[in-house]
């Protein structure tokens, strides 16, 4: 059998994840954050204020990398609980519940770091424009299905409902994403884009590439780490677990 | 620096919410082997007290 392939069957096995998150979460968490520290040094103290918005526009930094966070990460949990639903993976249903804590942490601090650029770039706190309003729906959506999986006792049975709920709501995705084009909105529209020419200083943009990377490789951590403990919780009857939680002498 | 307050504010719930995200699984994976330890022991116990009132 391909090693990869092989590795990949291993890591559905509840003790060999064990061993794999504890090894990598750790690493994850440690290497996201010395990426996401150069990342905020260059963003604080490297690059230069902006010629209209003053300093205010190095929250950038962080409000940015979190949003598009926050999208990426509940793509990544419909993904997993399609995986779930379809081929009954219990690792993917653990993985997918593990993400919607840390993308509803991202979603939070895009709201609350763009509401604080608003109050001196906008005059305001809140808006109710359509990036702003589907952002939030966002949130609601997180926290619908952190609710839905802790409301309903069996594990199984409450991964595939709030599963669905994420597979469904995966399409507001393409309506926050557009919702700056396809309404008049107070919200700038695409300054920084993957591929193609960003509407930005290029002297400003390695920081912000710098806290993309950055909090990607922290939530790979986070994701382990959540996934970690509710693979412990559900395999808590287990001889393994009850190994694991012996006191080492 | 030009809106000081604003920058620090936004930083703050940066660094508080990550914090956040990396406490709150610790606690989880603390509670889950604590309640391992303790379901061990429970265990241990029933089975040593299984016949407490056998002559054997």
């Amino acid at each position: 059998m391909n090693s990869l392939v092989r590795w990949f069957h291993q890591l559905g096995s509840p003790p060999y994840f064990e061993r794999f998150a504890a090894r990598w979460a750790p690493v994850a968490y440690l290497v996201g954050l010395l990426v996401m520290a150069y990342g905020l040094y260059g963003a604080l103290f490297v690059v230069p204020a902006d010629y209209q918005q003053g300093d205010s526009f190095r929250i950038l930094y962080i409000h940015v990398p979190s949003a598009w966070m926050s999208m990426a990460v509940f793509a990544l949990m419909a993904l997993y609980a399609a995986i779930a639903l379809i081929w009954r993976i219990k690792l993917c249903e653990i993985l997918a519940m593990a993400c919607a804590p840390a993308g509803a942490a991202f979603t939070l601090i895009t709201l609350a770091t763009g509401s604080i650029w608003g109050k001196p770039m906008w005059g305001t706190w809140w808006d109710w424009d359509p990036r702003l309003t589907t952002e939030l729906i966002l949130l609601f959506l997180y926290l619908g299905v952190i609710g839905l999986y802790n409301a309903i006792d069996d594990r199984r049975n409450a991964a595939r409902a709030a599963g669905l709920l994420a597979i469904v709501g995966v399409a507001l995705l393409p309506v926050i994403h557009y919702s700056v084009t396809w309404w008049n909105s107070l919200h700038q529209g695409q300054t920084i884009r993957l591929f193609g020419q960003s509407h930005m200083d290029p002297s400003m943009l390695p920081p912000l590439w710098a806290m993309v990377i950055g909090t990607h490789i922290w939530f790979i951590g986070s994701l382990l780490a959540r996934a970690r403990a509710d693979n412990l919780r559900r395999e808590s009857g287990k001889d393994w677990v009850a190994r694991l939680a012996e006191p080492r002498a | 620096m030009s809106y000081e307050n604003y920058v620090i504010a936004a930083y703050c719930v940066f660094a508080v919410v990550l914090l956040w995200d990396f406490i709150a699984p610790r606690l989880q994976l603390r509670q889950q082997l604590r309640a391992a330890r303790l379901r061990s022991a429970r265990a241990n116990r029933n089975t040593s007290n299984e016949f407490p009132l056998s002559r054997n």
